[in-house]
């Protein structure tokens, strides 16, 4: 078969496949863009009569969107460089230093990636009752640190493996410290993995749902993801403009960094996992 | 004078081998992982062994009547079915589906791309905006769905999709297939690039037809591949949480429940905390074998590489 033959048979092939992908987008946008009066109405149409872009001004304003953003922030960058600042040591003994026991380390690893934390939901948040710590931001910190760390560890030792050691000895013979070789002549070296590992454990804290929807209890402090949950849930009226404008927003910026950096996930996963 | 009193210091170090350095490293790791998933786990065994008040005081050690009120519970069976019927179903129709995609994918063809990048798509998304965009979508007067169902005319009457028992569920799982496909496409795709080119060239030249090659070369080839995604998607569809709770909270009337969700409902709706804790755990038991099985799979697919 030609290859044009055989590209309009695969494109054909899959063509439910991608009407059913585009779909959910193609919604988001034509409820975003409408005046409310075109809303709730039967039978619905896909192209408004009026495009009303000032829909996402009024949106930021009804749904808090400005406070939860920078909740998402807070508590992504906090609980990002938290995780990062504990699994990097662990991903550089595990990768540089045969030790006793890091089988067993690894597999303890395995386990704490496996678990979900809606298993475990209950007990986390009677320890958080415990520890004050139910309705602050530090909480989630704490809990996507600690969900993340055996992702982070993996993917950075994958990496690690791949940068020389030479290069860390020649320092020593010129009489760098441990630290030294660690800080100035590794790290450095180590940047790309480090900002691949630390974007994925980024979007996984700003998607985040039970736990937020858990740990969480004023509106001041709802994550961005949380937050437009809970314009959805429990809700007799529910404003489907500005509902649909949030997610819109909520979810391009990071679709689009998460798909430009999405090979490297799979690399990563593809060392650790399966090699 | 230096010199010499320096160097017993790196020969010793040399000798030893084994320095206490690693176990430094990995030692706020292993703080943090006990503190927040290490306690929980404790604590839900502890409190599913005891009788537990509604406030969460635990009372007399109970030994395992928890766990037989959960066998008890009539919503338990009707959870842990539909968790069964949720997971196969979701799993099996994302690997049967992903398989040939990946195939598709592998191959060249005109515009390759763009359809990768479309097919990409709802991984980027998190699930829980996706189960909002689904839940309008399938709104029961003006979702899109019955929109364009209407412009087909398909349908006459807006159909209410979610609050209806018998599609609610059918739709959280072709929905749930839909979101786990790029993952498990993505590690097939990783499967097939590493295939070697030359065994296949030599099986085309003996004359062997594109079905015998997919039978007797690739299905065999990309085994362990098919191992790993089926292991790893049961374990995230079994928790799945998010999609469920966003487009129905398990409604209408525990229709849509799983164990998951329904495990929320009995720690924080219903305050039975101690049915609650014996679930989490059977729920952990379950979990932890499975990381086992996958552990196995994954060492084994070490091995055959190394």
């Amino acid at each position: 078969m030609s290859r044009a033959g055989r590209s309009a048979l695969y494109w054909l092939a899959l063509s439910p496949l991608i009407l059913a992908i585009l779909f959910p987008f193609a919604v988001m946008v034509s409820t975003a863009i409408r005046p409310r009066a075109e809303i709730l109405v039967f039978p619905p149409v896909w192209l408004p009569q009026q495009i009303r872009l000032a829909n996402f001004v009024d949106m930021w304003r009804a749904v808090g969107f400005g406070q939860a953003l920078v909740n998402s922030i807070l508590v992504s960058a906090g609980a990002t460089a938290l995780c990062l600042i504990i699994a990097i040591p662990a991903a550089y003994a595990t990768s540089r230093m045969p030790f006793r026991g890091q089988r067993l380390f690894r597999q303890f690893l395995l386990v704490t990636q496996m678990l979900s934390p809606v298993v475990l939901v209950l007990g986390i948040f009677r320890l958080m009752v415990r520890m004050g710590l139910v309705d602050k931001l530090y909480a989630l910190v704490l809990c996507y640190a600690a969900f993340n760390l055996a992702f982070a560890v993996w993917m950075l030792q994958a990496y690690f493996r791949t940068i020389p050691r030479e290069l860390e000895e020649a320092a020593k013979l010129d009489g760098a410290s441990a630290f030294q070789r660690l800080w100035l002549v590794f790290l450095p070296l180590a940047a790309p993995a480090l900002g691949v590992t630390a974007t994925f454990v980024f979007i996984y804290c700003w998607n985040e749902f039970v736990l937020a929807l858990t740990l969480l209890r004023s509106n001041q402090n709802f994550t961005l993801t949380f937050q437009i949950f809970s314009l959805v849930g429990g809700r007799y009226a529910i404003e489907w403009d500005n509902v649909m404008a949030a997610t819109l927003l909520a979810s391009v910026p990071v679709a689009i960094v998460f798909a430009s950096l999405q090979r490297y996930l799979v690399s990563g996963l593809a060392l650790g996992a399966i090699k | 004078m230096n010199a010499t009193r320096v160097a017993p210091v790196g020969g010793r170090r040399r000798e030893g081998g084994m320095s206490i350095a690693p176990y430094i490293l990995i030692l706020p790791s292993l703080l943090l992982a006990f503190w927040i998933i290490g306690y929980p786990i404790w604590d839900l065994t502890d409190m599913s062994l005891h009788s537990v008040t509604r406030f969460g005081q635990l009372k007399d050690y109970s030994g395992l009547a928890n766990f037989s009120k959960l066998i008890d519970e009539p919503l338990f069976l009707e959870c842990l079915i539909r968790t069964l019927i949720w997971t196969f179903a979701v799993v099996g129709g994302t690997v049967l589906l992903s398989i040939p995609i990946a195939l598709i994918l592998a191959d060249d063809f005109i515009g390759r791309h763009i359809l990768r990048v479309i097919i990409m798509l709802p991984w980027a998304v998190s699930l829980t905006m996706s189960g909002i965009v689904w839940r309008w979508a399938l709104n029961g007067q003006s979702g899109m769905v019955n929109a364009t169902l209407y412009d087909f005319g398909a349908i006459r009457e807006p159909v209410a999709w979610l609050a209806t028992a018998g599609t609610a569920f059918p739709i959280e799982i072709a929905i749930g297939i839909l979101v786990s496909i790029p993952f498990s496409v993505t590690v097939f795709l990783g499967g097939l690039s590493s295939l070697p080119r030359e065994i296949f060239e030599a099986a085309r030249i003996d004359g062997a037809s594109g079905w015998q090659r997919w039978r007797f070369l690739t299905l065999p080839l990309l085994r362990p591949f098919i191992n790993i995604v089926l292991v790893l998607n049961f374990i995230y569809v079994f928790n799945s949480f998010p999609l469920i709770w966003v487009m129905t909270q398990g409604d209408p009337a525990n229709s849509t429940d799983i164990l998951v969700t329904w495990l929320y409902k009995l720690a924080f709706r219903y305050g039975k905390l101690d049915i609650a804790s014996a679930l989490s755990i059977v729920m952990f038991l379950v979990l932890l074998a499975f990381t086992i099985v996958y552990a196995i799979l994954a060492m084994r697919n070490e091995r055959e590489t190394a």
